[in-house]
């Protein structure tokens, strides 16, 4: 009879605590203004002791990457030496081409996103769990950073702001599967959808893309900065790695390597570009 | 008073969390101490301990992380230690192996609830191969740590009787 009644009560709370959770989602997912304050205070009164604990434990850290990552530094320290080289060789190629360039779109009237104005910002923190793909840096509203303003690194998209406070940003990396980016291929001119797949994972075009179409091998895919598009076009994202036809026939699903190393990403550079409501 | 103990626990685990943990990263995988307060709370003291820790915890932690919705871990927590605690009352005799294996096995299956959970609020791609190294790095670090946890966790929430007497442990 005891146990009874205690298994019952069990039952109770753990139903109580199911209800309140699912309760705190729904409110969270309709954009209730009160969740979000209160995880707007949370996360600004719980910023400095993580700035503290972060700089304490930074030589353990440090020590782990040493550890865990010489030999992935090592690799890609030979592969960058050899970039640097075929880089500078194609630099004085890429200024006569950007003179022409400038040129052009200036008698167009069409607006490049180098040259757009931004703000640089350090990374403080990587993802804190397993399940989500969004890194924190170190400039805020002070810095004029808003969201869903575009972030980039030398490489090309990175992600987008998702949520702003004084002095620090969220940034949701193109990684996440809820981004999705309006594309085009570089030499065929096509439009596409492309979204991420996860950590480490490549990102993927899987609508948009005719089966008659020919992909060439290694297509740059960039941003299309289309009418009402969520970033700026010409924004570099990856080079196409692998096609194949999706089942039906109907699209191709095309793989993309993106540029930029999500694993890697220490400053980057935030586009004060508003997308056009 | 009373819960000054466990309040000062979720914050250094927290901290710890947020900042140690999450940077020491494995296989791409970090580690989810969090998720081994309602574990040891669940062994030690029960299905309705674990599944109150497993909320506040997971409660706690939703506040400070960003890319998932407010609830999300306070959900799975709870359901992790319901189950845990659970399953310990099922276990007669007690030897310090249980306890390792319990928070190997608690802590795969939390990484699965978390992932059913998150699926059913519509995130993508999250039964994939790299879910089978979370669950590997997160049991393996957990069940690491579960002794240690265990007896921060008979320190800051003891057992008591209806008397006020303190249940030995």
């Amino acid at each position: 009879m005891a146990l009874s009644s205690r298994g019952g009560r069990s039952r109770f709370t753990l139903v109580l605590l199911i209800l309140t959770s699912i309760t705190v989602l729904t409110l969270d997912f309709r954009g209730s203004s009160a969740i979000q304050s209160v995880r707007n205070t949370a996360s600004s009164v719980f910023s400095p002791v993580r700035d503290a604990a972060s700089s304490a434990f930074s030589p353990a850290t440090n020590a782990w990457d040493g550890l865990f990552h010489y030999g992935d530094l090592e690799k890609e320290n030979q592969r960058l030496r050899a970039e640097i080289e075929q880089l500078q060789g194609q630099a004085a190629q890429n200024d006569e081409a950007k003179r022409a360039l400038d040129e052009l779109t200036k008698a167009v009237g069409i607006t490049q996103w180098t040259t757009l104005p931004a703000v640089t910002a350090q990374v403080i923190s990587g993802p804190l769990t397993n399940f989500e793909h969004t890194i924190e840096i170190d400039k805020g509203s002070n810095a004029g950073i808003k969201v869903d303003m575009p972030v980039v690194t030398g490489a090309g998209l990175a992600g987008r702001i998702v949520e702003v406070q004084s002095g620090r940003s969220v940034i949701k990396l193109l990684t996440d599967p809820d981004i999705v980016v309006g594309v085009r291929l570089k030499t065929t001119g096509d439009t596409a959808l492309l979204h991420g797949q996860g950590d480490g994972q490549p990102l993927v075009i899987d609508a948009g893309i005719d089966p008659k179409v020919t992909v060439p091998p290694e297509e740059l895919v960039t941003t299309s900065g289309e009418d009402r598009a969520t970033f700026p076009g010409g924004v570099p994202i990856g080079n196409v790695s692998k096609t194949e036809l999706a089942a039906g026939q109907l699209t191709q699903v095309l793989t993309v390597t993106p540029l930029t190393n999500f694993e890697r990403l220490t400053f980057l550079q935030v586009l004060l570009w508003e997308p056009p409501q | 008073m009373k819960y000054a103990r466990p309040a000062f626990v979720i914050f250094v685990l927290l901290t710890l969390q947020t900042t140690l943990i999450a940077d020491l990263q494995a296989f791409g995988a970090t580690g989810d101490i969090m998720m081994l307060l309602p574990i040891a709370a669940g062994i030690s003291g029960g299905r309705d301990r674990g599944a109150v820790v497993g909320f506040v915890t997971g409660l706690a932690f939703d506040l400070v992380v960003h890319g998932t919705p407010l609830g999300f871990f306070a959900l799975g927590y709870t359901l992790v230690g319901y189950i845990v605690g659970a399953m310990q009352a099922g276990v007669l005799r007690a030897a310090w192996w249980i306890p390792v294996v319990t928070a190997f096995g608690g802590s795969v299956l939390g990484i699965v609830t978390l992932a059913v959970v998150g699926e059913f609020l519509g995130f993508e791609h999250l039964f994939d191969r790299h879910l089978l190294t979370i669950c590997a790095v997160v049991a393996v670090v957990n069940a690491a740590l579960v002794l240690p946890m265990l007896r921060v966790v008979r320190w800051s929430m003891p057992l008591v009787t209806r008397s006020g007497r303190l249940v030995p442990t």
